[in-house]
């Protein structure tokens, strides 16, 4: 399971650490899906990377993959599902896809929490939320009896929860949608972990509660100094909360960028529709804009780009080369602002051919792609 | 595929466009109804008069006889595969040869044949059912594909529920072909032994004697002690082959099974048809009105549930015996109804949940939000997916039903004498089962488990085909699976 | 145009041919509560409580709110898929929730829903041709030929192509399935849709079709929308007015663009500032409302908003309290409520009874806790302390009594009234419009488009 050390971009102006001193670090990921009638490739080669304290936001739209990233760095990712052996998830400097079940608890908890988008199926119904607490406590830190209760009761009083000495040993149904996510986030908490994993933790949740949420998982990133790796739909969410940006489609990373640059300077076409299709962006607007037909299911290998039949500015080679991510030219001001597209239009200073050329050869570097257009494409 | 280009037209047009399909399915069932014409016309007509003919007043029954006599006429008529053309009666001559059977064989092997060609005959049905399927929905069906494709795709890859299958359908050709299958008949061997009669070859006098079948019975009973036996696949000594031996009494134990198998089938069906039916009705008026509708039906189906069930029907088929009703199908009709009268509230409890569910879609809020009548939107929109639940349940019921009435008959409470069951098999070879004469209970007693593990099998099998979240590895679980649960 | 179905003047449901601009419908003081449940006793679930708007012949008017404000509910009450229970809802002459017989049949006709969650909307085992001419069907309209070309125009009409008659929903994507809801709510040309929710289940991609497609049609066909949402931005895009619901009540009502430039009451600031802005360098200036809403239970006597209003008007002579007291006394107020609520089993109840302690004895920590460091002057201590006192013996509610008579203001105690805020007839509850008080915009963070 040795990572690809031979990274695409490296020589393409990184990130301002380099690549080993980041918390988690995944490259080439790539979780498929085994059904009677064909195998989904719900992530196809994704690649990026969350440094300590900072929050990556992951966005897409249902069908890009995101949930499933999130299930892979877990470990939860069971048959008829598994990632693939190029695949590589290295948490604080250790690789995670080789390891056992019972290796990836230790794992999980300690090092790597993650909070789901229904807190009513993640708390169990028959056992009290301190109970619940109680157990990862138990299990992670070696507390039990009062000890184990009355840290419980202080997490609890941690995220926001009044009253919690009552509330401890109350059952998840007497708890409103808001109180249970915060007793799921003092549970990811109990453990005091490294990296938070957040798959669209307020979605289901009005939106004056989710302010609430949002303004806690702040507090608590500052507390803690977590590194949160937050996935949504939502851009607006995305631009309260993330200090970067990735943009899923069909399985594929299609760019990454700090936030202010990516909602400043969307490059890829589809981040770009995604932005204009949000009504809060279009005040005033008559119809708003859209982005025709549906998200694909990816479905075989990328052999050209999946946005392709409802990107507004495709051309021939976008239907038979497979787009990398290469970067792309900052406008804002930010030092080692590390903005990537996967889109045969950048990097935007070279011709089409020579882009095209370039796209084509660092799939074959990675083995992404298994396009062999070569130089003969226009 | 064909594709019949103008979507307007109705089945009927269709139909008439392009009849070729259609017309080599109905030329095929009518050749293989016309074969058998006079068994299956003996299965409708005597199945009634069996149940309900002798409870009918003075002038119906008039009525009600000539009907009879025509079903008789037509039961008459030259069938196939009947005892008449492939006949496995006959006697063997000293030479070894045999007279009177089919083609000169061996009694065993004719009847061998015949069951052979009986059960390949309730095959190809079978496969008719099938391919009539599939006419239908690649000629004459507008929708290119419909759930049911999809449930029937499941239900032939599931391995348990095709065996449970196969089960039921030998079953089922044993009830409905009992008259032929049977090496003799009920009437001749088991209801009216003296008014018939048999050939055979008496070697002492070396001719060709007639004797009661009655007599010969009396030749011919297993009882266990040293030489009165008659066990499977053996003759007797009247050169009659005996596929499962012969009861205390001589008469044929397969016969016996075979009819018993009729009126187990029978009760079954009826109970259940009893029983679904007021279990669908309540259930869909349950989920739809809820309220007061669900709590005067909850009391009262748990007031019946309180009580024991096969206590009460002890009770009750004593009470009742000797009345009209009891001597319909000699106690067969009473079972059914008690069965049935019994068995709703446990097959209401079972489909009100799925109803409840059901009844909680949208679409339902959005028929009546346009002003569908409840009746259509009970029918429409919510027995399409309480009828799968149902058969699952009704599937396991059934066996519960079958088992239930061989014990009472076992215990002499059940269909009286002379109408075959098979618990009252069980129960004569009851003192015999240490000794040679084991057959006579543990065949019946194993057919028993056969058909009620069958049952179960379909029943999981139906269960894995209409629902697609089951544990069957579907594409539509992994589907939901790779999409990360929707997000 | 010309219509083969049954004609509408026969059933004398002449409101609705009003001119456009007049008001197509009248709901006053409209009322829908759910029984507890309960056999015995058990309060009802008010879930609409008390509610006052007119619906203007083709506009689209947007009722947005949270979950549990009712708005849900309102929009089933009004095409009579649940039952009022008091007020009424006028159309020209009849008063719609009174409907029976053939008027209720016309009034169905003409008021449709489009649901919200395109997964459960539609009957799987029925044929989108089905699904679309099932309401023609009920309503015996044309000829059969006639409504299976309908339904096939329907299915243009909304983006979807005529050989998906006799396509299952199976077949289809969440947005294809709300248009096929859409089309069945069409189908018998309406004049008044109610869509709940249509676009929450959707993609973003594919809400900005679906809402394409509603505006597009309510301009070709002349609709009346009542557009029930919880996602303020779709709602400024489409509606032209909104009233804004929390707790079976509505709060303000006025036309889109002043409400979101300028909103006057304290639940829409506070409403519009949660909602993030999708753009990194804006400002976070933001109202954070505390707790949760009140149950419809039992809600609060006095204004709906006052359990979590971020600008509550302070009683008389308790100017001086400082700012952070105040929030502890609110915080309080709200843990003995959450007690009051909570369940307690019956072991609990027997132990409560004999006088041992039980999880609900900790009122006097959660005092500590809130008051510890702070100096309580006399009039807020003592109230406090009885408060305190009375729960400590399990009395929750004579503690909440206590403290709303000694500490409660104007805002506890009575119901606010609908003040006109501008020239565009926006109307907002609360009492801090009356002029012995403070504007809400003149209190707190600023919020809106405007500001």
């Amino acid at each position: 399971m040795a990572a690809d050390s031979s990274r695409p971009d490296a020589d393409a102006g990184t990130a301002t650490e380099a690549a080993d001193d980041r918390l988690l670090e995944v490259e080439n990921l790539q979780t498929v899906f085994h059904t009677e009638r064909e195998t989904i490739r719900a992530v196809d080669g994704i690649s990026f990377g969350i440094a300590e304290g900072e929050t990556l936001g992951l966005v897409g739209e249902s069908g890009s993959g995101k949930s499933v990233t999130a299930r892979s760095i877990m470990g939860l990712v069971d048959s008829p599902g598994e990632l693939l052996p190029d695949s590589s998830i290295r948490f604080d400097g250790r690789e995670l896809t080789g390891l056992s079940e019972k290796q990836y608890e230790r794992v999980r908890g300690g090092g790597v929490a993650m909070v789901f988008q229904d807190p009513l199926s993640t708390l169990n119904p028959v056992y009290t939320v301190g109970n619940q607490i109680e157990e990862a406590l138990s299990l992670h830190r070696g507390l039990s009896g009062m000890d184990a209760t009355e840290k419980a009761i202080e997490l609890l009083e941690d995220v926001g929860i009044p009253d919690a000495a009552r509330r401890v040993s109350e059952y998840p149904h007497e708890f409103s949608g808001g109180m249970r996510q915060r007793a799921v986030i003092a549970m990811a908490l109990a453990c005091d972990p490294d990296l938070l994993i957040c798959d669209e933790p307020t979605t289901a949740l009005d939106v004056t509660i989710q302010a609430q949420i949002l303004e806690l998982l702040a507090e608590l990133q500052e507390e803690h100094g977590l590194a949160i790796l937050f996935i949504t739909h939502d851009m607006g969410v995305i631009a309260e909360v993330c200090d970067r940006v990735a943009v899923m489609y069909a399985g594929e990373v299609v760019e990454q960028a700090p936030v202010v640059e990516l909602f400043e300077n969307p490059r890829h076409p589809y981040t770009r529709g995604l932005l204009r299709s949000i009504p809060s962006t279009q005040r005033g607007a008559d119809r708003l804009e859209t982005i025709e037909g549906e998200v694909p299911t990816p479905n075989a290998p990328a052999t050209d780009c999946r946005f392709a039949p409802r990107c507004p500015e495709a051309f021939d080679a976008c239907r038979e080369v497979h787009p990398e991510p290469v970067p792309v030219a900052a406008e804002t001001a930010d030092e080692g602002a590390d903005h990537s597209a996967a889109c045969l239009l950048y990097p935007e200073n070279e011709t089409r051919g020579q882009a095209v050329e370039r796209h084509t050869s660092e799939g074959e570097t990675t083995g992404a792609g298994a396009a062999d257009s070569g130089g003969d494409a226009r | 595929m064909s594709v019949v280009d103008d979507e307007d037209a109705t089945l009927r047009e269709r139909l008439t466009d392009e009849p070729g399909p259609a017309l080599r399915v109905f030329a095929v069932v009518a050749a293989l109804v016309a074969v058998e014409f006079g068994a299956l016309a003996n299965l409708v007509m005597s199945l009634p008069w069996d149940a309900v003919g002798t409870a009918l007043p003075g002038f119906v029954q008039g009525v009600a006889a000539t009907l009879a006599g025509v079903g008789d006429a037509l039961a008459g008529l030259p069938t196939l595969l009947s005892r008449s053309v492939i006949d496995n009666a006959g006697y063997q001559l000293p030479s070894g040869e045999w007279e009177g059977t089919f083609m000169g064989l061996s009694p065993a092997i004719a009847w061998a044949i015949r069951v052979v060609l009986i059960y390949a005959y309730g095959f190809v049905w079978l496969l008719v059912g099938w391919w009539s399927y599939l006419v239908y929905r690649d000629n004459y069906r507008h929708a290119n594909w419909a759930p049911v494709d999809d449930m029937v795709g499941r239900f032939r890859n599931h391995s348990w529920g095709l065996f449970g299958l196969a089960i039921i359908f030998a079953f089922v050709v044993l009830a409905v072909f009992a008259p032929a299958l049977g090496p003799t008949t009920v009437d001749a061997n088991i209801a009216d032994p003296y008014l018939h009669s048999i050939e055979f070859y008496n070697e002492e006098t070396g001719s060709v004697e007639e004797m009661y079948v009655g007599d010969a019975n009396g030749d011919s009973q297993s009882r266990g002690q040293g030489g009165e036996n008659v066990g499977p696949l053996s003759y007797d000594q009247y050169d009659r082959f005996h596929p499962f031996g012969t009861l205390p009494s001589g008469k044929d134990l397969f016969t016996f099974m075979a009819a018993g198998a009729r009126v187990s089938l029978f009760i079954g069906v009826a109970s259940l048809a009893l029983a679904g039916g007021a279990a669908v009705v309540f259930a869909l008026a349950t989920a739809y009105y809820k309220g007061l509708v669900d709590l005067g039906i909850v009391i009262t189906s748990d007031s019946i549930q309180a009580m024991p069930q096969l206590l009460v029907i002890m009770l009750a088929s004593f009470v009742l015996s000797g009345t009209w009703l009891a001597n319909l199908y000699n106690g067969g009709v009473v079972l059914a109804l008690l069965f049935g009268l019994t068995g709703w509230p446990g097959l209401w409890r079972a489909v009100r949940g799925p109803a409840l569910q059901v009844s909680e879609r949208e679409w339902i809020d959005a028929a009546k939000s346009f002003g569908q009548r409840p009746s259509v939107t009970m029918r429409k929109h919510m027995l399409p997916y309480v009828v799968g639940y149902l058969l699952i349940y009704a599937s396991l019921t059934l066996g519960g039903v079958i088992i239930g009435v061989a014990g009472l008959s076992f215990l002499g409470l059940g269909i009286n004498a002379p109408t075959p069951e098979w618990g009252r098999a069980v129960s004569a070879g009851q003192p015999y089962v240490a000794t040679p004469s084991w057959h006579i209970s543990l065949l019946p007693g194993i057919l028993i488990v056969i058909v009620v593990t069958g049952f179960n099998a379909l029943g999981d099998g139906i269960r894995d085909a209409i629902d697609p979240q089951s544990d069957v590895d579907t594409g539509q679980q992994d589907q939901s699976a790779a999409a990360g649960g929707g997000a | 145009m010309s219509r083969p179905g049954p004609e509408r003047e026969a059933t004398g449901l002449a409101g609705l041919d009003c001119a456009p601009g007049e008001a197509l419908l009248s709901v006053r003081d409209l009322r829908t509560y759910y029984d507890s449940g309960e056999l015995i006793g058990g309060q009802p679930v008010k879930a609409v409580d008390g509610v006052s708007f007119d619906v203007r012949k083709g506009e689209t008017l947007g009722i947005v709110g949270e979950s549990g404000c009712g708005k849900t509910t309102l929009g089933r009450t009004l095409v009579r898929l649940e039952a009022a229970t008091g007020g009424e809802v006028r159309v020209g002459d009849d008063d719609v929730t009174q409907l029976s017989g053939e008027d209720l049949q016309a009034w169905r006709r003409n008021a449709q829903v489009v649901f919200q969650d395109p997964e459960s909307s539609l009957n799987d085992r029925m044929t989108v041709g089905e699904i679309v001419r099932e309401p023609l069907d009920v309503h015996d309209w044309g000829t059969p030929a006639e409504r299976r070309a309908r339904v096939r125009s329907l299915l243009e009409k909304v983006g979807l192509q005529e050989e998906h008659y006799y396509r299952y929903p199976h077949q289809f994507s969440g947005g294809q399935r709300q248009r096929v809801g859409i089309a069945r709510a069409l189908a018998l040309e309406p004049e008044f849709v109610v869509l709940d929710e249509p676009v929450s289940a959707l993609d973003v991609s594919v809400q900005a079709q679906i809402l394409n497609l509603l505006m597009d049609l309510q301009e070709e066909l002349g609709l009346t929308y009542l557009f029930i949402a919880h996602d303020l931005s779709v709602v400024e895009h489409i509606c032209d007015r909104v009233a804004v619901m929390y707790l079976g009540n509505v709060m303000e009502l006025g036309p889109t663009e002043e409400l979101f430039d300028d909103p006057a009451n304290p639940y829409t600031r506070a409403l519009l500032s949660a909602v993030p802005e999708p753009d990194p360098t804006a400002e976070i200036d933001r109202m954070t409302l505390r707790g949760t809403p009140p149950s419809p239970r039992d809600p609060p006597t006095g204004c709906p908003f006052s359990t979590r209003c971020p600008v509550k008007i302070r009683p008389d002579g308790f100017e001086a309290v400082d700012d952070e007291t105040w929030e502890a006394i609110e915080v309080f107020r709200e843990t003995l409520r959450a007690r009051g609520r909570a369940e307690r089993s019956l072991s609990e109840r027997a132990r409560e009874f004999l006088g041992f302690e039980t999880r609900f004895a900790t009122v006097d920590e959660v005092v500590d806790e809130l008051f510890a460091d702070r100096e309580l002057p006399g009039s807020v201590r003592e109230p406090v302390e009885r408060a305190s006192d009375l729960a400590r013996d399990g009395d929750e509610d004579a503690a909440l009594e206590h403290l709303r008579a000694e500490l409660g203001s104007v805002c506890d105690h009575e119901q606010p009234t609908a003040h006109g805020v501008d020239a565009t007839g926006r109307e907002s509850r609360c009492h801090r419009h009356d002029d012995e008080y403070d504007e809400p915009a003149a209190v707190g963070p600023s919020v809106g488009d405007a500001e």
